[in-house]
């Protein structure tokens, strides 16, 4: 029990957005919440750093597309962030960019695209069925243990409420719903498209971050997450750790206290229920419940397995979390020059994925820990839009395996490098010689520095089988993480990574509910 | 017209399904008519003399599927059908290991065990989990799909009975369902089992027949499909069909001959007969006509669609789905006349095993670079197969002392890619001829003295499968198995039971619910859904546990 003398009614392992999102939350409802984070700043896999003096540069995470507007609402976040939309450039080999800017479709020439219609209609189907899912992503997943009871008719409102809307849809749209939810972007992008730049955007789209290729089942439910806001890519100003900062900010002012360079050792436990925490230094702080931003192995660890039952501590050891994903930032020495594309473009979400088949053939030489001939990459050049005359690039570079065959070190950074210029280069090739230094994150780098399982970009694969109900383990799907008191908040929970804050504020909500802290 | 040609029902395709859906419209009452273009009744379940004395079956080659619901109703052992079960199987490595598996038990669990004494236990959790996801879809299997648009009593009363099964099996289980029939082969194992070759001897049913590989989500779902049948109620098992399994077919064709129906073979449909978005018939490729007012095609369903029904009869969407349905060749067969048993230098000799299957993969990974190259469009480096010696159970198979073998393999692409084309036409002499050594390197990791006991070979490319069955792409399933086409997608949404947008034209073949394999489901619930639809639905037996 938190004793009387206790600080804190909830202490939050990690200060990542999410882990930042739950404080927010739980601190506007009058809670004294304390976040400790091991590292020695604030956003974990959102945070920025300067890749030059005075040049702010996204540390991992760069982009905002799925940001959720009601926890951007509710933590009123809106006044602290100050983004940009981007369109995005599909690079070609022929310099025939093609650019998509929401309704606009077209070579970056200006001219039309032949195929342009065709892909609005897949993309915007897929986008109306991932306005259907959204509100599913702000609640805790449905309980199946809830049964025929009140309570349990209460927890099968939300899936009834998507049965409903489902069908107002009409029949048509319904059947089409049905049939694609779990099926692979590949056949659904090349049934009704020529393969190339468009193929390959959604293709891209529907992979980043995953341990799975385009053909792969599953892979259209991927891109419908990845639509779940919307979609809309944005830049943020100052890099991704003042998004991070936003969410600090809302929970420093809802009274939380956020202590970094101090990690979690072990969550303290009497009588089965959560009594505080032992922080590295061996300090104890009283707590009536525990909130961890790690992953679902990590923090059964940090409660320690003991806790759990047998069959849980099978099915959490068992979560996928196979990381696939580098980050490449490069300083250039003067500004880019992309054949085809005007400055405005080049200030747009360049992708290198030309085809979906190009998509798919890097996935089968990574999937063996392999780095693949020819990568996909998602770029930007922040720096384009500010004007000023130091420029960098921030790639985010797929299907480079956490498990590396032979490991890890600065050779096999050095050859991510090397790959990840030889692929831009393709398309700009003065980029060669206009590189003045390279700041490589290979997975296990990103793993060391944020401690996210495997270097993954959701903490836990974000595939049908790890989702909502099974999210990240069968029957603790709910925040709650086996011993009273003790909850998970962060990525590998439902309804999973990217920047939004769903799970941290959905958590601290359950949190609050259960009872927990009376 | 003369009235001889004119009929109550006319069935398209004398397959397994087929013939099972004219059993039904027959015994109902319904003179029904079969017009097959081979000579032959069967489609891909048939026995032929491959060789002087060696009878094979050319295509499916085992037996478990095949309801046990329908054999009993139209009394096949009666006509001559019977299953003999396994007793074992076994898998190579390529480091020269083996693993055996066991009907028994207790022999099973210490083979596992020689291996990897850690997988023992997990083998137990991991075939009790499979058998609960068996017995759960099961019921399924003689139903109809409902369609979850419909307001039908019918369709209502189908998704309330699906929610009710599902929440009978209680939330854990739910939870693991849900898991299980999303995830793949290769996690799904990974998640049970430490040794490669124990992993590896259990995947190849995830991938049979599938243009999926053991790491694609979905295939956990094709393990399933494998094992949700049963020989003498033994949930899981497979056996082998004697005579080979053109028994099966001939059991049926002899079930509708004698409940009075008319089989005619050899000439193929040239293009259903319609009239006002009406179904009235068929025309013969050798000029012959026949007229019903109900016409059932066994055919799968873009061959029925797109190949014997002008496009303008039908509505674009319905075409649109059509052509996007996938039906994916993935497999080819090699067939071997032996001149005498091949050696197993690995194997004890007289073991169980040699009654049942044999494959050889090393790993979960060997099985996943198999799926690499079929997606390029060539033929596995490394095939997985399937093997079996028929004639160890049943010697009439093959001369005295002489062999027969079949084997089932995976992966080999339909649109065979050379130098960079991708077309059917690569499929010639040459290219099966090193597709057929690819095979023979792989059979010699566990019978090195294989290639000399060939006395005759036969190899089947999926192109040879489509031109001698017409399965579309040589398809074993009649479509993929994959969620976007099972249950209620399938073969298209809003046509999963098993009617067309022509009026009287139905599909009763394995493209439809609840899919492929000698299984004859999918062609009693058409017949079941045609003789409702005509008001005859009463004379269909309830063959479903409970009926709604
Ligand atoms: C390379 C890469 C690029 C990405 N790009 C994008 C993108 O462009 N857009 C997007 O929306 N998403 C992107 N993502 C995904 C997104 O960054 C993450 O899903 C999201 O940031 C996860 O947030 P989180 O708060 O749940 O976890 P994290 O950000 O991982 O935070 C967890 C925190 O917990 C701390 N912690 C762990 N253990 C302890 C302990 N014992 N004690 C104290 N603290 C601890 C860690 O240090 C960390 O700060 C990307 C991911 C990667 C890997
Ligand atoms: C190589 C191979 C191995 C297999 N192994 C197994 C196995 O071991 N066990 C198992 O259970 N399943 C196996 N299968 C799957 C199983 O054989 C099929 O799914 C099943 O037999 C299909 O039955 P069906 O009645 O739906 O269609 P089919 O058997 O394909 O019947 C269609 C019929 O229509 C006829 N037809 C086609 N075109 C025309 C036309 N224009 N006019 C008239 N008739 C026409 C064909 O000749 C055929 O008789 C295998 C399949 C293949 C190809």
């Amino acid at each position: 029990m938190a004793g009387e003398g206790s600080k804190f009614d909830v202490v939050i392992i990690g200060a990542g957005h999410n882990g930042l999102a739950a404080a927010a939350t739980l601190g506007k409802k009058g809670k004294r919440v304390l976040v400790l984070e091991r590292s020695g700043a604030i956003g974990g896999l959102a945070t920025s750093y300067e890749i030059s003096d005075g040049l702010p540069i996204s540390r991992h995470a760069h982009l905002a597309y799925n940001l959720n507007p009601t926890v951007i609402a509710e933590l009123g976040l809106s006044g602290k962030l100050s983004m940009r939309p981007l369109a995005t450039i599909m690079l070609s080999d022929d310099a025939r960019h093609v650019e998509i800017d929401g309704e606009t479709i077209r070579f970056a020439d200006g001219s039309a695209h032949p195929d342009g219609e065709a892909y609005k209609e897949i993309r915007n189907r897929i986008k109306k069925f991932a306005g259907l899912l959204a509100p599913l992503a702000l609640r805790s997943p449905p309980d199946p243990g809830g049964g025929l009871s009140l309570a349990g008719a209460g927890e099968a409102m939300p899936l009834a409420a998507l049965a409903l809307k489902l069908r107002l849809m009409g029949k048509k749209d319904m059947r089409d719903f049905l049939r694609i939810v779990l099926s692979n972007i590949y056949d659904l992008a090349l049934d009704d498209l020529p393969d190339g730049p468009l193929a390959g955007n959604l293709a891209a789209d529907a992979v980043w971050g995953a341990w799975a290729g385009p053909r792969s089942p599953g892979t259209v439910f991927s891109l419908m997450y990845r639509y779940g806001c919307g979609g809309a890519p944005l830049l943020p100003q100052g890099g991704m750790g003042a998004v991070a900062g936003a969410f600090a900010a809302a929970a420093r002012q809802a009274g939380a206290e956020i202590r970094t360079g101090v990690s979690a050792r072990r969550v303290l436990i009497a009588n089965d229920a959560v009594t505080g925490i032992e922080t590295d230094k061996g300090e104890k702080i009283s707590a009536g419940a525990v909130m961890s931003s790690a992953g679902a192995v990590q923090s059964m660890m940090l409660a320690g397995a003991e806790h759990f039952d047998v069959e849980a501590v099978r099915r959490i050891r068992n979560v996928r979390s196979k990381g696939m994903t580098a980050k490449v930032n490069i300083l250039l020495k003067r500004a880019p020059d992309i054949p085809g594309l005007s400055k405005e473009q080049m200030a747009g979400r360049l992708i290198a994925a030309p085809t979906a088949i190009y998509v798919e053939r890097a996935f089968t030489q990574a999937k063996y820990g392999e780095m693949p001939a020819a990568p996909i990459i998602e770029a930007v050049i922040p720096t384009l839009a500010d004007g000023g005359d130091r420029h960098a690039v921030s790639a985010i570079v797929h299907y480079i395996p956490r498990n590396l065959k032979g490991g890890w070190d600065d050779a096999a950074r050095a050859r991510l490098t090397g790959l990840t210029i030889d692929t831009l280069a393709r398309y700009w090739p003065d980029l060669r010689d206009n590189v003045e230094r390279v700041d490589a994150f290979s997975p296990a780098d990103i793993e060391n520095e944020t401690a996210a399982p495997g270097g993954h970009w959701h903490h836990a694969e974000l595939s049908i089988d790890q989702l909502l109900t099974v999210r990240p383990v069968n029957q603790l799907s709910r925040y709650a993480f086996a011993v009273r008191g003790f909850y998970l908040c962060g990525a590998s929970a439902h309804p999973g990574g990217d920047v939004s804050g769903a799970a941290g504020r959905n958590s601290a909500l359950q949190l609050l509910n259960d009872g927990v802290l009376a | 017209m003369d009235k001889q040609d004119s009929y109550d029902a006319i069935v398209v395709g004398a397959g397994h399904n087929g013939l099972t859906a004219a059993c039904y419209l027959a015994k109902a009452g319904l003179k029904t008519l079969i017009v097959e273009k081979n000579e032959q009744i069967g489609g891909a379940a048939v026995s032929t003399e491959m060789y002087k004395g060696w009878i094979y079956s050319n295509c499916s080659y085992v037996c478990s599927l095949l309801r046990q619901e329908i054999i009993r109703d139209l009394e096949l052992p009666k006509f001559g059908l019977q299953v003999v079960p396994y007793r074992g199987r076994v898998t190579f490595s390529d480091k020269g290991e083996y693993l055996a598996s066991y009907d028994d038990a207790h022999v099973k669990r210490r083979e596992v065990g020689r291996i990897s004494p850690i997988d023992v236990d997990a083998y137990d959790r991991y075939y009790q989990l499979v058998m609960r996801q068996c017995r759960f879809i099961r019921p399924f299997l003689l139903r109809r799909a409902p369609d979850p648009t419909s307001m039908k009593p019918r369709d209502v009363g189908e998704l309330m009975f699906l929610i009710k099964r599902i929440y009978d099996i209680g939330p854990r289980d739910v939870g693991e369902m849900i898991r299980f029939w999303t995830m793949s082969i290769g996690d799904f194992l990974d998640e049970h089992f430490e040794h490669e070759l124990v992993k590896a001897s259990m995947a190849g049913s995830g991938i049979i027949g599938t243009g999926l590989g053991v790491y694609s989500p979905g295939t956990a779902y094709v393990l399933l499909h494998h094992y949700m049948g049963d020989v003498d109620g033994s949930m899981g098992a497979w056996g082998f069909a004697r005579g080979a399994m053109g028994a099966v077919t001939k059991a049926l064709g002899a079930a509708f001959e004698s409940a009075g129906g008319v089989i005619k073979t050899g000439s193929g449909l040239s293009e259903f007969i319609i009239e006002n978005e009406k179904v009235r018939g068929v025309a013969l490729e050798n000029g012959d006509e026949y007229r019903a007012p109900i016409v059932a095609s066994n055919l799968d369903v873009k061959r029925t669609i797109l190949k014997h029904i002008g496009r303008e009869k039908l509505p674009p969407e319905y075409v649109r789905a059509v052509e996007r349905f996938k039906i994916r060749g993935s497999s080819g067969k090699l067939n071997l006349a032996l001149d005498k048993m091949p050696s197993f230098p690995l194997l004890p000799e007289n073991g169980d095993y040699f009654t049942g299957d044999f494959s050889c993969n090393t790993s979960l990974e060997t099985l996943e670079r198999a799926y690499d190259d079929w997606k390029e469009g060539r033929w596995s480096a490394k095939p997985y197969f399937d093997m079996l010696i028929p004639s160890k159970i049943d010697p009439t198979l093959a001369p005295p002392g002489s062999h027969m073998m079949s084997l089932f393999i995976q992966y080999a692409p339909y649109d065979l890619n050379v130098n960079g084309v991708r077309s059917a036409d690569n499929w010639n002499d040459e290219t099966r001829k090193a597709f057929a050594d690819a095979v023979f390197d792989r059979i010699e990791v566990c019978c090195p003295d294989i290639r000399q006991r060939v006395l005759h070979a036969e190899v089947r490319s999926p192109a040879d499968i489509e031109r001698e069955v017409g399965l579309t792409e040589g398809n074993i399933f009649q479509g993929e198995l994959t969620f976007d086409q099972l249950l209620f997608n399938r073969p298209i949404p809003g046509y999963a039971q098993y009617s067309t947008p022509i009026d009287g034209l139905y599909i009763v073949g394995s493209s439809t619910h609840p899919g492929g394999g000698v299984m004859a489901a999918p062609g009693a619930n058409a017949a079941r859904e045609i003789l409702r639809r005509n008001g005859k639905g009463d004379l269909m037996p309830a063959l479903a546990e409970e009926e709604i």
